[in-house]
């Protein structure tokens, strides 16, 4: 088989941990081949070595059968190696042709020759149907177009091998379609594509092949065509995976949570970021928020847990709690798994037993006399533990950064489920977690709506608001874009709203 | 089975490979001074450096006395910076607060106020006076006061307008040290030395008998019962920390403000109130400085010297209380045992190059870490 | 690896064996003074002559310094051996520390420059009654001022800082400045002689050649430290802006200040207690207290057995104890005011001109001179 890249016997250690083993990756020119793993098996480190980033410890790369060596990125650019990362790397206050010939500018007499670069780019943006304004500034442009400028800056550096970095968490299903069909236009034109992504159905409509990555060793390369997206979870998780959640129909009961006119002014942006918002989550049903990133989410829930100041009422099962503190409100009956686990869920430089008592080490048992009882909370703990199966090294005195993400998650679903709150606040629950733990969080919040709590959600993946939740509800820069029935709305009716279009 | 004392369970445990890279810390420390003295003068050189070892010891009960009394302050402000450090705070300022508990201490403890009539300046009596016995419990309370007030001005400032504490710290520093300065020359002055008023008796930390005990019978060390005092601190903090809600939900907020606020704790209250106990210790710390007999408060623009060793102090006992006392002795027995390399022909200077070298390398204890973990981890080849 | 492994090892060993080594002197620290010189004596060169500095650093172009260059001169000349101290911190307790190591270094007379060991030297001339104290600018006391004594193996040294003040002043204005200025660290006896005697040399010296000077109450003030600081120098930078021509800084290492100060603004700095014309060019003359003379005169008296032991002695122009340097050539005419100051001297020794001391006898020397006090400082500005 003729490739055109070929790394081979990659071995890269960190300190405590072998990101790649072993790997063997071969890619045929013009193929879209895909690099499969949950988080941490090693998908960006291999990457970051072909881009130059990293050093791989034992191992050789040959390009076009020749073999090269890449200290940096500006030996990859110059072997035609390209790269859009997860986080752009644009200068916003740069209009897309500054960004694009940014580090490779063409000079006349010190000048910068802008012009000619424009001409070029807009020539390369009919070629390939990336459609953009190389005027504009990249912070009045959207997510997309600024996702297309960074594929543009790639081809104008004349890349042939074009890497995506998990290119679809940020976008819209209606861009994620017009991305689709980009990639599809870039390898008719020869183009390579490298793409890496945990996304099984996205592997399934694009890629030729793929490769799967577990815990740093290469399990499998699989031609897409003939496997199934099972066979790829399974490569990918080691168990075969339950895709179908089994649910049963939701029984809403009472009103628990009422948002009336909730409104939530930013001072960054001048406006309202949360622009009254008004709607009900009931008992026995799971309501998500759905939208694209930055819609205001995450300052509408802040505004109902009490963590941001807001204008408009909370109702929690028929008290008005708006002017409560945040210790009020959990203790009335919130509990909030939040977006940002490091940041606000744990305590990283805790041991887990005083992550678990987060929310109850001031409530007896765990105190006495405002003293902390060390055998009660030992107890509690280990028992969480055990029922919610959060698995650690050395039980609850584990140190709590030392913990996998999927167990950091199951710690925090553990403390803020046994709390047996009448509503629980869930946001993007399953961020960044392989796919076992994602079907085990699913599960929870599912046995949580069972015993007849309300569960409000927020995410991101349209997959996940699809199988989880029994009502969704749909937010465009802080407005309510509508509420729609889980069971019957299509993909295309969501998507619409997401992108702010009429209800 | 693994037993403790092999390496990879010791690699394990954090407490042991972290104080192992202090130890190692001071041993380069304290080699790198033998080193010196072998440049300096090689024929004195053992000799001087049994005398740094002695370190406290070399002059019998009566410098270890003397060390008792120059530990003291360093371990308050030591255990100032730690606590501080603990709750997720850098105290930079506790050379600012030991000097306002040291002015609070002194002004509490002098005989005579000056007050002002227009320019005329007229004696009046420190109504402080009249507590007898207790009047050394007033000053030291004043000093914990003015320190945690000291601190409180930060901790404000850092809760409801982000400031950041090592700026506001650093500052109030130089405020202390102009305030200081002002009250001393214009309420405080004695013109006779061109200091402060020395502290009645009854002000002084009272020696409990000490004074037979840290002594070579010919004179006595200034022991007194501040250093009990610290130790009583060393051992309330450890336990704060560590066995109440108080100390963990500090701790919590240390550590990340964030996910705090999220569980309902007031971040901004338990912010504050950090950098008050932290300023009231690094107060005392000034009490137990000028709260003795032959210390009078200098009105000299100078910013004392023991709020910044305190970082130091907090930084080589690895931030933990009981580590700030042991630190906060060795400090102090290098400095008094240093004090008799001038028996030969060294410099005391020797003493201060050997504890930057140690702070140094205590700073870099990443470092000494991942190299005491290497070894202890290192595969039998 | 193995080789540090190897090397720590070891060290650990030295740390360890060192370790036990101290422990086994330890158990009989109740009788130090026995012990001690024996593990000492045999190793350690004994130093006849020490001195024991204050907080300050032996080079402080000050007290420290001047003392010190006067013990080296006299150890030197007659072959002793000598050594310095430095206590551990400012204190009474850290002092008598510094006393009893020199003591325990074989000290036979010890040395202490500034009133600041007045407490000290007041318990240690009782505790080492076998050694010599040489106190200078200082009468011991047990710091309440509760009563002074001075015993019978310690001499205390005094200085006349006014005549040495009013010396400068006397010259700078024969000198022809006629805009002076005088700043004073903090507000101490010593140093408000100096600006006592220093307001009446100048107004001496004015009435003499018939001049108008500018000494007034703007022009005379106190740093409040002894530490050099950009306030100071700003302070004083702002009296050389007014037209201030000269200042006389009795502020020990804080004159540094107002020495940066004159660089700038291209004026000049009368220096004190020591020649301070090595620190900068602007030094036309320093008001000095004769250190290294007295602690000499001291020395030789010990050495010949004629210590002075229990006096209180007073050193003034009469005997040589103030006065100003030599070097006269950086003055505008240096050999008319050399001889003005000549002709000065014998009356302020002989006692003819009696010096004032304080303000109200400042007050008195002007009135019985005929010098208008219109002009001259406030009292509270002086005292």
């Amino acid at each position: 088989m003729e490739t055109i890249i070929e790394m081979r016997g990659i071995r890269k250690a960190f300190p405590g941990v072998v990101a790649n083993d072993n790997i063997n990756l071969v890619v045929a020119p013009g193929e879209i081949h895909a690099i499969l793993g949950e988080n941490g098996a090693g998908k960006s480190t291999l990457m970051s070595i072909l881009f130059g980033l990293y050093k791989a410890d034992r191992g050789e790369i040959f390009l076009r059968g020749e073999p090269v060596s890449i200290d940096n990125p500006n030996d990859a650019t110059r072997l035609g190696i390209g790269m859009v990362h997860q986080h752009f790397k644009l200068v916003h206050n740069f209009t897309v042709t500054e960004n694009i010939v940014l580090g490779q500018e063409d000079r006349a007499n010190g000048l910068i020759q802008l012009e000619e670069a424009k001409q070029k780019i807009i020539a390369l943006s009919d070629q390939y149907g990336l459609k953009v304004n190389p005027d504009s500034l990249i912070e009045d442009i959207s997510v997309g177009m600024q996702q297309r400028v960074e594929i543009l800056k790639m081809l104008y550096r004349d890349a042939d091998i074009l890497i995506f970095d998990e290119p679809t968490a940020v976008l819209t299903p209606q861009e994620v379609q017009e991305l689709i069909n980009v990639m599809r236009e870039l390898s008719n034109e020869g183009k390579t594509i490298i793409l890496i992504t945990h996304k099984l159905h996205e592997i399934k409509s694009i890629a030729d092949r793929v490769t799967v990555l577990r815990k740093g060793a290469q399990v499998a390369v699989l031609d897409v065509a003939t496997s199934s997206i099972a066979d790829m979870a399974e490569a990918m998780v080691g168990r075969p995976v339950v895709f179908d959640l089994q649910k049963a129909e939701s029984t809403p009961g009472d009103v628990v949570l009422s948002v009336r006119g909730l409104s939530v002014y930013s001072p960054v942006y001048k406006k309202n970021v949360v622009n009254d918002m008004t709607f009900d989550v009931r008992r026995g049903e799971i309501l998500c928020i759905a939208g694209v990133e930055g819609n205001g989410q995450t300052q509408l829930i802040e505004a109902i847990a009490g963590l941001t100041e807001s204008q408009g009422e909370v109702w929690l099962l028929g008290e008005n709690i708006s002017d409560d503190s945040i210790r009020e409100r959990n203790l009335k009956g919130i509990s909030h798994i939040p977006e940002d686990r490091h940041k606000h869920g744990l305590v990283l430089d805790f041991k887990l037993s005083n992550n678990l008592i987060l929310q109850n080490y001031f409530e007896p048992p765990m105190q006495r006399r405002m003293m902390l009882n060390f055998s009660n909370i030992n107890e509690f703990s280990a028992s969480l533990i055990e029922r919610f199966d959060v698995r650690s090294g050395k039980g609850i005195h584990t140190n709590t950064r030392s913990m996998s993400g999927g167990n950091q998650q199951k710690a925090i679903i553990a403390r803020e489920v046994i709390r047996d709150t009448d509503l629980l606040i869930a946001v993007q629950p399953t961020r960044g977690l392989d796919v076992g733990a994602i079907e085990y969080i699913h599960q929870q919040l599912i046995a949580q709506r069972d015993q007849g709590k309300a569960v409000l959600m927020v995410s991101l993946e349209l997959d996940e608001v699809l199988s989880v939740s029994d009502r969704i509800l749909v937010m465009f820069e802080g407005n309510h874009m509508g509420e729609f029935d889980a069971a019957t709305v299509s993909d295309s009716e969501l998507g619409v709203a997401m992108a702010g279009g009429n209800r | 089975m693994k037993r403790w004392w092999q390496r990879s369970a010791l690699a394990e445990n954090e407490l042991f490979v972290s104080s192992l890279s202090s130890v190692l810390a001071i041993v380069i420390g304290l080699l790198f001074g033998f080193l010196l003295m072998v440049v300096v003068s090689p024929s004195e050189s053992i000799q001087g450096f049994r005398i740094i070892l002695t370190g406290g010891f070399n002059d019998g009960l009566l410098s270890v006395g003397s060390m008792i009394v120059f530990a003291t302050p360093l371990i308050f402000t030591g255990l100032s910076v730690a606590f501080a450090y603990r709750t997720g705070l850098f105290n930079i300022g506790a050379s600012g607060q030991l000097m306002m508990g040291a002015l609070a201490a002194t002004a509490v403890g002098v005989p005579q106020w000056w007050r002002y009539e227009g320019e005329l300046r007229i004696a009046m009596d420190n109504p402080f006076l009249q507590l007898g016995s207790w009047h050394w419990v007033a000053a030291l309370l004043a000093a914990l006061l003015a320190g945690a007030l000291w601190g409180l001005i930060p901790g404000v400032l850092k809760a409801y307008f982000n400031v950041n504490e090592v700026v506001a710290t650093i500052m109030l520093n130089y405020i202390a040290m102009f305030v200081n300065s002002l009250v001393i020359t214009r309420y405080l002055f004695n013109s006779l030395i061109g200091r402060a008023f020395s502290v009645v008796p009854t002000a002084l930390f009272p020696r409990m008998g000490m004074e037979n005990i840290f002594t070579d019978g010919l004179r006595s060390s200034q022991a007194n019962v501040s250093f009990f005092i610290a130790i009583f601190f060393v051992i309330v903090i450890y336990f704060v920390l560590n066995y109440t809600v108080f100390g963990y939900e500090l701790k919590a907020v240390g550590f990340n403000r964030d996910a705090a606020r999220y569980a309902g704790m007031n971040a901004k209250r338990n912010l504050m109130l950090s950098m008050m106990i932290s300023g009231g210790l690094a107060g005392m710390g000034g009490a137990s400085l000028y709260l003795f007999a032959g210390r009078n408060l200098d009105p000299v623009l100078q910013i004392l010297p023991q709020g910044f060793d305190g970082i130091a102090i907090a930084l080589l006992g690895l931030g933990s209380p009981i580590g700030v006392f042991f630190a906060g002795m060795f400090f102090s027995s290098l400095k008094v045992g240093g004090q008799f390399l001038q028996l030969l022909s060294f410099r005391i200077e020797i003493i201060d190059i050997i504890i930057s070298v140690v702070i140094y390398l205590a700073a870099l204890s990443l470092i000494l870490n991942r190299l005491v973990l290497y070894v202890l981890k290192r595969e039998k080849q | 690896m193995k080789k540090l492994l190897t090397l720590m090892l070891s060290v650990t060993l030295v740390f360890g064996l060192a370790a036990c080594a101290e422990t086994a002197t330890e158990p009989t620290p109740t009788t130090p003074e026995e012990t001690t010189p024996e593990e000492t004596t045999p190793e350690t060169p004994t130093f006849r002559i020490a001195m024991v500095t204050d907080i300050g650093d032996i080079d402080d172009r000050s007290f420290n310094q001047g003392t010190w260059e006067g013990v080296v001169a006299f150890a030197e000349r007659n072959n002793i051996t000598h050594r310095y101290y430095r206590p551990l911190e400012g204190g009474t307790a850290a002092s008598l520390d510094a006393i009893a190591l020199a003591v325990q270094g074989g000290a036979e007379i010890i040395v202490t420059p500034g009133f600041l060991f007045e407490p000290a030297i007041f318990q240690a001339q009782q505790l080492y009654p076998n050694v010599r104290f040489v106190l200078i600018d200082g009468v011991p006391q047990p710091g309440d001022f509760s009563e002074f004594l001075v015993a019978q193996n310690t001499v205390s040294i005094l200085f006349d800082e006014h005549e040495s003040g009013f010396l400068a002043g006397y010259a700078a204005v024969q000198d022809g400045f006629r805009e002076l200025g005088y700043f004073g660290g903090v507000a101490v006896p010593a140093v408000v002689r100096f600006g006592v005697g220093f307001i009446a040399g100048a107004n001496y010296a004015a009435e003499e050649l018939g001049v108008t000077i500018s000494l007034g109450s703007d022009r005379f003030d106190y740093f409040g430290s002894f530490a050099p600081s950009d306030d100071n120098k700003n302070a004083a930078a702002a009296w050389y802006l007014q037209g201030t021509e000269i200042i006389f800084v009795a502020a020990g290492g804080a004159g540094a200040s107002v020495m940066a100060a004159a660089e700038e603004a291209g004026a000049k700095v009368i220096g004190v207690d020591v020649d301070q014309a090595g620190e900068s060019t602007t030094v036309v003359t320093s008001a000095l207290k004769q250190l290294g003379v007295v602690v000499e005169q001291a020395l030789q008296a010990w050495l010949d057995g004629a210590f002075p032991g229990g006096e209180t002695q007073v050193k003034g122009a009469s005997n040589q104890g103030v006065g100003l340097p030599a070097d006269f050539s950086r003055f505008n005419n240096p050999a008319a005011t050399e001889a003005a100051y000549d002709a000065i001297y014998p009356l302020v020794a002989s006692g003819e001109i009696d010096v004032p001391a304080t303000y109200e006898e400042l007050v008195a020397f002007l009135t019985a001179e005929g010098i208008s006090t219109a002009n001259i400082p406030l009292q509270s500005d002086v005292e």
